[in-house]
């Protein structure tokens, strides 16, 4: 556990036996380092915190700000598609646009958004009061938010990366991309990186061990299984992707060779590095939302997920296959056909763990209850739109097949139906399952389902006629295409073209009105109760939104889907056992803040995070411009880190204002973190 | 759109209604993918070569399958929606799962991805056959297709006894399996002609082999599919298939000696300006100087790829600048492009005639190049290059200059 509670008098290291040194270091006395930022009101107490929750929703309002930002770019992108031979965008500036579209939506939206959920949720669902460590965790989220105002500055700093988001060499080499764009792309990404990296650390870390008691591993909820997995998955491709921009960094700005021919190197180099690190992180998109999903589904349809078991171990499957597929993304590239046959093989292979999760959400609607709530249509949503985009998939696993259809919209309609339909719509199930949680609010189910058709009719439109765009030849990453070649008839590609920028429009409209439903919702919106959803799983039991300390007390876990178990009892009836509601949420919580725990300690804020997490966009302004620059970002990394590790792990007494009362740390307790 | 109007009149969320607009959905779906554009150019549903139809015959398979497995799911989607909607039921039973069950549906997409795999990994050997008496270099470059006959191949019984190279369109002998070996002069490029195979990769410093064979006489055009930068979408290109008499008459054009222009004429002073101007980097075979010297391009001088077309034989070319821009009319390419078999390798080798020559690409081409094709040859902008262009820049020609080329250049062929 995290949250170590102790006397006021006993030592602040753990382990160090109270005969020993008791002598506490004050933060005035050490260095004479700032009083902690301990305000819990303005501006200061979401700068400065270390709160998972608070965390989780600055990373989500981020996130939310980026998706709009890569929806336009998306938008661009169709109005030049909407005709052949159209002069929208400039080919220069559409190659910037699909680059940055791709980029941002993946590592600036559905990663942080999954990233957001993962924050404030999972501690709630295994029934912690915090992460395990605190401070990382906030410097997690202040270097995604730099890492990606930093990427996106480039902009205005002549011009976006143009290379694609896989940015295979040599085209990104200075000699084909003369402008700063990568550079940004580079460096942004490296930023955004050690955000993932931290975070997934700190979250393996606080699923093992800061579980509440009884809370065994095939107890754990199925969002938190998932996220488990993604973590780990992270843990490991982010290396590598690190490793391959730090190769494209150093050929770029120092004249290194790793990807250039004339010096002995192979290109292809490249592309094993990206693909190696590409492919897990499209499990990385997809797996929280399924986890999400799992959640969701159970939760409407009355009845526990079917085959828990199976759909746990096929997400670790996904997993451990997910490592073994990346070069069918390089079908075309010439690898020879042994390797071709292998992970053709390969990918076959991880239809079948996906195929489980199909027949396993379709098996838990079976025989329910079945409450239509935006968040249940969201997910029902997810189940048939992915499952196109898993079909689709199939058709070019397939090498040979594969050739004809790599690189054409066909791919296009494919993963956007993965994305989209699977990864995005999971999130907005996400959003409407656990928004009255977060900011104790309903939103509008009016508004939300317009919101789902919209888009779910919008996903079809769009992506839909990508499929017969690519299948009759039409290649991605194409500034214009031609009217020459567009067949004939009425469903020419003309005219599917022009009905994928209609859809476009129209998911653009369904999530304008979520942005108005929050924006109205949250004027006048009716207040939540704690369990809106006769939900299942403990983040539920608990205050709507809730207390900064999550529980009252900690809860003790019997069983899978506890918090339903404690509501519902099978009791005996003349027509046999019938399950019946015994206890209201706001009764079971009842009876858990009667015993609540009498000292409760948090994690105390901190400045550090933010200052550290600053450093590293000054630095990499410098690689770009000046070095000079970079000395200056390097200081205020060294500055941080000694205040980081300089200051007390706990805030003093004399931290606040005015002091508390004791004599020593006793207001608040450290984290281990 | 049926679905659409459903959606709006029932917006606002009426539990019923879910089911009915899952199921409209599926047929929506399904009509969406029935509505093919007719005849288009490059559809790889219609192969017209034996390698291309191995890959459709698996692609079908593919699709018919997913298709299957797909309505199976939304029906059982919908059936569950529709069925086991909230009407008031009790709560169901706490089940857990059925492993039997369960086994059962991870083995079955299991046998059914067996069948799928073994005829693909088959097929995979199949198409890297490299028996082929017939070998053309296929090289990409910033932004256009450069092929080179091998001197001592042979296609289709047709000897190729001087190299040539050419440009855009690749002519091979029907019904003749030939070995394109691709490769490229700069950044990664990817040869894909849909109607006759997949596509491969042109990977500056390796050699990939693609075999391309077409039934019938036609042209099959096809797509640079590699993101390859600025001009990524205007490289194009076509393979043309002639008869093996055809092909014959083709080789012995191409290799004919060059005929210099009528003294005095348009076209003679053109030649001058051909020199003075472009035969820097763009090559005409056999062209001598005034003095009786061969004039050679040395276009790695002034390219960063190293290469120009060469245009020895362009008007036997209908397209030019990475077959992007057209050289004859729209009504002589419809005609062109939809010829019967039978009659498409006489009208293919007639070139470009005076009737069907169409000059407006040609002229605003030369005029200014970059502006009808992005080739960051901004000569403000080339120090990363070291001076060198990515394309062809702007030549600052007179009028008059462009008339001459002009008329030189319609006699190459």
């Amino acid at each position: 556990m995290a949250i170590i509670e102790r006397p006021a008098d006993a030592p602040a290291v753990i382990g160090e036996s109270p005969a020993q040194t008791p002598a506490l270091v004050t933060p005035t006395a050490a260095m004479g380092v700032f009083k902690r930022p301990v305000s819990t009101t303005g501006w200061k107490s979401w700068v400065f915190t270390v709160d998972h929750k608070k965390l989780g929703i600055m990373y989500g309002a981020v996130a939310l700000f980026f998706f709009l930002v890569g929806g336009v770019e998306a938008l661009l992108i169709r109005l030049q598609l909407a005709a052949p031979d159209n002069t929208v965008l400039s080919a220069d500036l559409y190659n910037q646009m699909f680059t940055m579209h791709a980029t941002t939506m993946v590592f600036l939206f559905v990663m942080p958004m999954a990233a957001a959920f993962a924050n404030y949720f999972l501690p709630l669902q295994i029934g912690a009061r915090d992460v395990a460590f605190p401070r990382i965790n906030a410097v997690g989220f202040w270097l995604f938010l730099f890492g990606g105002l930093f990427l996106n500055s480039a902009w205005f700093l002549g011009g976006a990366a143009d290379g694609g988001w896989f940015m295979y060499s040599p085209n990104s080499s200075p000699l084909f991309s003369p402008s700063h764009g990568i550079d940004f792309w580079v460096l942004g990404l490296q930023i955004t990186g050690i955000a993932s990296l931290v975070g997934a650390i700190n979250l393996i870390t606080t699923i093992i061990n800061m579980r509440a008691p009884g809370m065994s591993l095939m107890r754990m909820p199925v969002f938190t299984w998932m996220q488990l997995v993604v973590q780990f998955l992270l843990l490991f491709a982010m290396p590598v992707i690190t490793v391959a921009l730090f190769l494209l960094s150093f050929q770029r700005n120092f004249g290194a060779a790793f990807f250039d021919v004339d010096k002995g190197a192979d290109p292809l180099l490249w592309q094993h590095l990206f693909w190696i690190f590409g492919h897990p992180e499209v499990y990385i998109i997809i797996l929280p939302s399924f986890g999400i999903i799992s959640e969701v589904l159970p939760t409407f349809a009355r009845k526990p997920l079917f085959g828990y078991k199976f759909v746990v171990f096929s997400g670790a499957a996904i997993g451990f296959v997910g490592w073994g597929v990346w070069a069918h993304h390089m079908f075309a590239s010439g690898l020879g056909p042994v390797s071709v046959a292998v992970f053709s093989a390969a990918t076959m292979l991880i239809a079948i763990p996906t195929g489980v999760k199909i027949c396993n959400w379709t098996l838990t609607l079976w025989g329910g209850k079945l409450w239509f709530t935006t968040a249940m249509n969201f997910a029902i949503g997810v189940i048939v739109l992915f499952t196109i985009g898993g079909l689709s998939g199939v058709t070019h696993a397939s090498a040979p097949a594969d050739t004809q259809q790599t690189d054409t919209y066909h791919i296009v309609a494919h993963f956007h139906y993965v994305i989209v339909g699977g990864a995005v719509m999971g999130l907005f199930s996400g959003f409407y399952y656990w928004w009255p949680k977060m900011f104790g609010k309903m939103l509008s189910e009016r508004l939300g389902k317009w919101n789902f058709w919209l888009m779910f009719f919008g996903v079809n439109l769009t992506f839909a006629p990508m499929h017969i765009l690519g299948m009759q030849g039409q290649p991605r990453r194409m500034v214009v295409w031609p009217s020459k070649l567009t067949g004939e008839g009425f469903f020419n590609l003309g005219f599917w073209n022009k009905v994928s920028t209609l859809g476009s429009f129209t998911i653009a409209l369904g999530v304008l009105l979520f942005v108005i439903n929050i924006i109205v919702t949250t004027k006048k919106g009716a207040k939540a109760p704690l369990d809106p959803w006769d939900a299942r799983t403990l983040e539920w039991m608990t205050a709507s939104p809730p207390k900064e300390h999550n529980f009252d007390s900690i809860p003790t876990v019997h069983a899978l889907d506890e918090f339903f178990h404690r509501k519902y009892e099978e009791v005996d009836t003349d027509a046999g056992p019938r399950l019946v509601k015994v206890k209201t949420g706001e009764e079971v919580l009842a009876i858990e803040e009667a015993a609540a725990d009498a000292h409760i300690h948090l994690p105390s804020p901190s400045y550090w995070p933010i200052v550290l997490a600053l450093a590293f966009p000054v630095i990499a302004y410098g690689v770009i411009f000046n070095l000079m620059i970079s000395v200056v970002g390097a200081a205020i990394l060294v500055l941080a880190l000694f205040g980081w590790v300089l200051e007390p792990s706990v805030a003093d007494d004399t931290d606040y204002d005015p002091p508390a009362e004791g004599n020593g740390p006793t207001k608040e307790l450290a984290s281990i973190g | 759109m049926e679905q659409s109007k459903n959606m709006v009149s029932r917006a606002g969320g009426h539990r019923s209604s879910a089911s009915r607009r899952y199921v409209g959905l599926a047929v929506g779906v399904g009509v969406l993918l029935a509505g093919c554009a007719k005849n288009a150019p490059q559809d790889t549903f219609q192969p017209a070569g034996s390698n291309a139809r191995k890959i459709d015959g698996l692609q079908r398979e593919l699709f018919y399958i997913s298709g299957v497995v797909g309505l199976i799911v939304f029906a059982a989607v919908g059936y569950a929606v529709w069925k086991f909607k909230d009407r008031g039921q009790d709560i169901p039973e706490q089940t857990h799962g059925n492993p039997k069950l369960e086994i059962m549906l991870t083995i079955l997409p299991a046998i059914i991805l067996a069948v799928v795999a073994v005829p693909s990994v088959a097929a995979v050997f199949e198409l890297d056959k490299k028996d082929n008496d017939c070998v053309i270099n296929v090289t990409g470059q910033q932004w256009w297709w450069e092929y080179d006959y091998v001197q001592g191949s042979t296609c289709g019984g047709v000897e190729i006894t001087k190299s040539i190279v050419t440009s855009g369109e690749l002519v091979i002998p029907a019904d003749v399996d030939v070995l394109l070996r691709i490769t490229s002069r700069d950044v990664i490029h990817s040869y894909w002609i849909p109607k006759l195979n997949g596509k491969r990769d042109a990977v500056p410093g390796r050699l990939h082999t693609l075999r391309m064979q077409a039934d019938q006489p036609g042209l099959y055009t096809g797509q640079c599919t590699e993101f390859c930068g600025l001009s990524h979408a205007r490289m194009r290109q076509a393979a043309v298939a002639l008869t093996t008499a055809d092909f014959q008459t083709w080789v012995t054009n191409q290799t004919a000696d060059y005929v210099a222009p009528e003294a005095g004429t348009l076209a003679a002073a053109g030649e001058g300006t051909f020199q003075a101007q472009c035969s820097k980097c763009h090559q005409v075979n056999d062209l001598v100087d005034g003095n009786g010297v061969p004039v050679l391009a040395a276009p790695d001088l002034y390219v960063v790829s190293g290469a120009a077309p060469n245009l020895t034989n362009l008007m036997t070319r209908t397209a030019f600048a990475g077959w992007t821009f057209d050289l004859i009319t729209e009504e002589c390419r419809d005609k062109l492009w939809n010829a019967k078999p039978e009659e498409f390798g006489a009208l293919y080798l007639q070139g470009v005639t005076p009737e069907c020559f169409d000059e407006a690409a040609l002229r605003t081409w030369l005029r200014n190049a970059p502006a009808m094709k992005p080739m960051y040859a901004d000569p403000a902008k080339l120090a990363a290059t070291g001076g060198k262009t990515r394309g062809m820049p702007n030549l600052n020609l007179t009028e008059d200059q462009i008339d001459e080329l002009i008329a030189y250049l319609l006699e190459r062929k």
